[in-house]
């Protein structure tokens, strides 16, 4: 009888939990503080966030900015925040999402600067208030608020000064969000880049941005990578400690976004075709954000091929180290070996660039070629000694015994039978590498899965990027392990002979 | 042609001791000779072939081939190998290139002859072990004596002056042996100079000229293959050349593990072959002699010595400190001694106290 009752009621909860979704009313929800109680979706990391943690109460979810419709189309939050110029942008409708309320969570941001480097933060004030005092500003912002895409674009094309000797060239750490800073037609712009463009060519600077991640903008900041952060980076006191902050120069605030209240999708709930081309047409062809992707590409193909290259020189150096008889080569060379294998690749990576580099202006595809090479480097010294050894000691033997020097030896009888033992197992390693560049986006690199992510925070689409990204590398892997099989088919003494 | 001085060899084993392996080693090998070196293993036979083509480096002494000291740092020890072939246990064959290629590598590379120059050679060669068939396969694909026949094709290709064999039968099959020997047998009749380690006892009779019994780290005795194998004269060529086994027990007094003993005298003559019927001989003869015959008033030294060429076995019972002759003190028709006599081919006490019997 208790059993009974015990299973009555967990079916009971077990429907509630699977209606509750869809039957839950959020009709009632129209302000900030009847967020209270429900799952919220933000960016991890924005100013959004810390916000909502500080009036509690909130079941806050922090995901990527790429990621946050798609949480509320699915269910696993019931709202998000998001920006309020960019929630008005984007077509909520065909996605069964309207916008519940805005202009919550309101803030100031500002450009921030080195702390030491108060003379550019004064200079960027003082035109500021120029432009203020002229009314020129609110012409401009109005213009931009007011403006479709296309003639937002049109409208600034602010001619960036060439590197010349002379001309102090800003280096300038943003994060894309529109519609601040976006990518349209392969070309920077938005809001804040057309400001600091205004702002580059009055002053007589050249400009040089580099897409972060919003968490790693202030690290690189006071590392000395870049010197401006635009990045409409609200001014919190916390940030402020860290970086000293310009005046103003824009207001912002967010907008909360569910599922609309018959929870459908509105018109073009169309076949999986259908909504296949119109996610194709939406995360590629507009805007020609498939140019990014192309050059994502071949960032990736580029950073990989040169990094499996660096990674097998290091990698021969240290297994030539490793095998050295001597105590005092091969030690060190087996401690560093170990070293590098027990750190995760994403650490090395960042310890590069932040804390060994991180005062020289080096860019990040070469601090990314560099790990790659070093971390790597390990792993294949350890695939080529482990081949080395497994040639038989007789066959170095037999070599001299006919009178082949060392060198001879190596090059006509070992290595080709080491290569036949290296080759299969590199092929792993090789593969783990290409699919381990898609962390280079850490670095301010902008490579296949940065770019892929850079379109998602764009279109708020999460399905289409991710599958066309993992496409793509499944396609590189196997080109690569193509490649590697047909060299292992020709050295491979039994095929060859056929 | 080689010239060996107080060659020594000292080996550092992994725990950090010393194990002198050659300890003066002083040897001529001529033009047209074919030497063999044998000896029990272990006494640093293919240590010293080694060191005379230094793919070990002697600790001391002096190695001099066609008058040159090869031991000298002035020396380029790649060129004195091309004129010396050696031919391995384990015939290392380069695994990756089919026979052929292993044959004409190294003349291509080292002596400058043209593609075709070294086939046409490699496959005469080739023919001439019998291998012409096997040019185009890969060594895997090879057995043993064939792998064999075909490294001794690779040595022959550089033409060197003197080719060492490194125990060239010893990992092949019993049936693959003789094929190899063949190829050879041939070589020596050519009149080509070569240097043999090789357990193959009647080979090395029939091919060589002369034969170093290597023992102790020293060359113990050398001569022609008759005076080593028909008339060694010293102690341990003998024993070898015989392949005399030897089991030796001291026993305390009367009171001994008779069963144990007789458990190891099975053992002894189990592990070297000796028939079941010479095997119980040994047993009764043991057990009369030492439970009968003999007075246990001292400790008796037992020795059984079992020779592999004869087949024969030499027992001999000494008890130490014999008052006087052990068989004069025993009754004649006594039956114990009528049966150690039925069963033995001879029984004697060359002097008081030392009895020796064979079966």
């Amino acid at each position: 009888m208790r059993k009974l009752r015990f299973i009555l009621i967990a079916a009971l909860l077990l429907l509630d939990s699977c209606s509750g979704r869809r039957a839950k009313d959020l009709s009632g929800v129209n302000g900030i503080e009847d967020l209270k109680g429900h799952s919220v979706a933000v960016s991890m990391g924005s100013s959004y966030d810390l916000m909502l943690s500080d009036i509690g109460g909130i079941d806050v979810i922090r995901i990527g900015l790429g990621e946050l419709l798609v949480a509320v189309e699915k269910g696993r939050a019931e709202f998000c925040i998001i920006d309020q110029y960019q929630a008005a942008m984007l077509n909520m409708e065909s996605r069964g999402l309207e916008i519940r309320f805005r202009n919550i969570l309101k803030g100031t941001a500002g450009a921030g600067f080195r702390k030491e480097d108060s003379l550019l933060c004064n200079q960027f004030n003082g035109y500021l208030n120029g432009i203020r005092g002229s009314g020129e500003y609110d012409r401009w912002l109005d213009e931009w608020k007011s403006a479709s895409d296309s003639m937002a674009y049109a409208s600034f094309q602010v001619p960036v000064h060439d590197k010349q000797p002379g001309v102090r060239a800003l280096h300038v750490g943003i994060t894309i969000n529109y519609p601040y800073l976006f990518l349209k037609d392969n070309r920077l712009t938005g809001i804040e880049v057309d400001l600091f463009n205004r702002f580059c060519e009055r002053m007589g600077y050249a400009v040089d941005y580099e897409i972060y991640d919003f968490s790693a903008l202030i690290p690189a900041l006071n590392s000395g990578k870049i010197d401006v952060i635009l990045s409409h980076m609200r001014m919190t006191e916390e940030r402020a400690r860290q970086v000293l902050f310009s005046d103003a120069y824009i207001e912002g605030g967010g907008a909360a976004v569910c599922r609309s209240a018959d929870g459908k999708a509105v018109g073009v709930r169309a076949g999986f075709l259908e909504r296949m081309k119109e996610s194709f047409r939406n995360n590629l062809v507009e805007e020609r954000r498939w140019k990014l992707m192309v050059d994502g590409l071949w960032v990736t193909i580029r950073i990989s091929i040169l990094s499996i290259l660096s990674a097998v020189m290091i990698g021969i150096a240290m297994c030539r180290l490793r095998m050295s008889r001597m105590r005092v080569v091969n030690l060190p060379a087996k401690i560093l070996i170990d070293i590098l294998r027990g750190i995760p690749l994403l650490v090395v990576l960042m310890l590069m660039f932040y804390v060994i580099f991180a005062s020289s202006r080096i860019t990040g595809t070469l601090v990314t070629v560099m790990s790659f090479g070093v971390y790597y480097g390990a792993y294949f010294s350890e695939v080529f000694r482990s081949g080395m050894m497994g040639v038989d000691r007789g066959q170095w033997e037999a070599g001299y015994a006919l009178g082949l020097r060392k060198i001879q030896t190596f090059y006509k009888v070992v290595l080709p039978q080491a290569l036949s033992r290296i080759i299969p197992v590199l092929k792993g390693e090789v593969i783990a590498l290409i699919k381990m560049t898609s962390v280079v986006g850490y670095v301010a690199v902008v490579d296949l899965t940065k770019a892929s992510d850079i379109i998602r925070s764009r279109t708020l689409d999460a399905f289409f990027p991710l599958i066309l990204v993992s496409a793509v590398y499944l396609l590189l892997s196997w080109l690569a392990g193509c490649g590697l099989g047909l060299m292992e088919h020709r050295i491979n003494p039994k095929s060859r002979k056929t | 042609m080689i010239k060996v001085r107080h060659l020594k060899k000292v080996f550092l084993t992994p725990s950090g001791q010393e194990l002198t392996v050659l300890r003066d080693i002083n040897c001529d090998i001529h033009r047209g000779e074919v030497i063999s070196v044998i000896g029990p293993s272990g006494t640093g036979k293919s240590t010293f072939l080694r060191c005379l083509n230094r793919l070990e480096e002697p600790t001391s002494g002096m190695i001099e081939v066609d008058g040159m000291d090869i031991l000298s740092l002035k020396t380029d020890i790649s060129m004195v190998r091309r004129r010396m072939g050696m031919v391995f246990q384990n015939f290392n064959l380069f695994e990756h290139l089919t026979i052929l290629d292993n044959v004409t590598m190294c003349p291509m590379i080292l002596l400058g002859k043209s593609r075709e120059e070294a086939e046409s050679h490699g496959m005469a060669l080739l023919e001439s072990v019998g291998l012409h068939d096997k040019a185009g396969c890969l060594p895997e694909e090879l057995s043993g004596g064939q792998k064999q026949r075909a490294a001794i094709a690779r040595c022959l290709a550089m033409e060197p002056d003197i080719i060492l064999f490194d125990e060239p039968t010893s990992a092949l099959d019993p049936t693959m042996v003789s094929e190899v020997l063949a190829v050879i047998r041939h070589l020596a009749s050519q009149g080509m100079t070569m240097c043999i380690v090789s357990h193959e006892m009647q080979f090395v009779r029939d091919v060589s000229t002369r034969v170093l019994f290597l023992y102790d780290g020293v060359v113990y005795e050398d001569g022609t293959p008759e005076q080593i194998f028909d008339n060694p004269q010293k102690p341990v060529t003998q024993a070898f050349i015989n392949r005399i086994r030897t089991f030796d027990v001291t026993l305390a007094d009367s009171r001994f593990d008779l069963y144990g003993l007789m458990g190891n005298i099975r053992t002894f003559c189990n592990k070297y072959g000796v028939g079941l019927r010479t095997m119980e001989k040994v047993e009764h003869v043991t057990e009369e002699m030492l439970c009968q015959i003999i007075p246990f008033d001292a400790p008796v030294r037992f020795t059984v010595d079992y020779s592999e060429k004869t087949s024969r076995i030499h027992m001999v019972f000494v008890l130490e400190n014999s008052r006087g002759s052990i068989l004069s003190a025993v009754p004649d028709d006594s039956l114990s001694l009528m049966m150690v006599r039925g069963m033995s081919d001879s029984l004697s006490e060359p002097e008081p106290g030392r009895i020796c019997v064979v079966i």
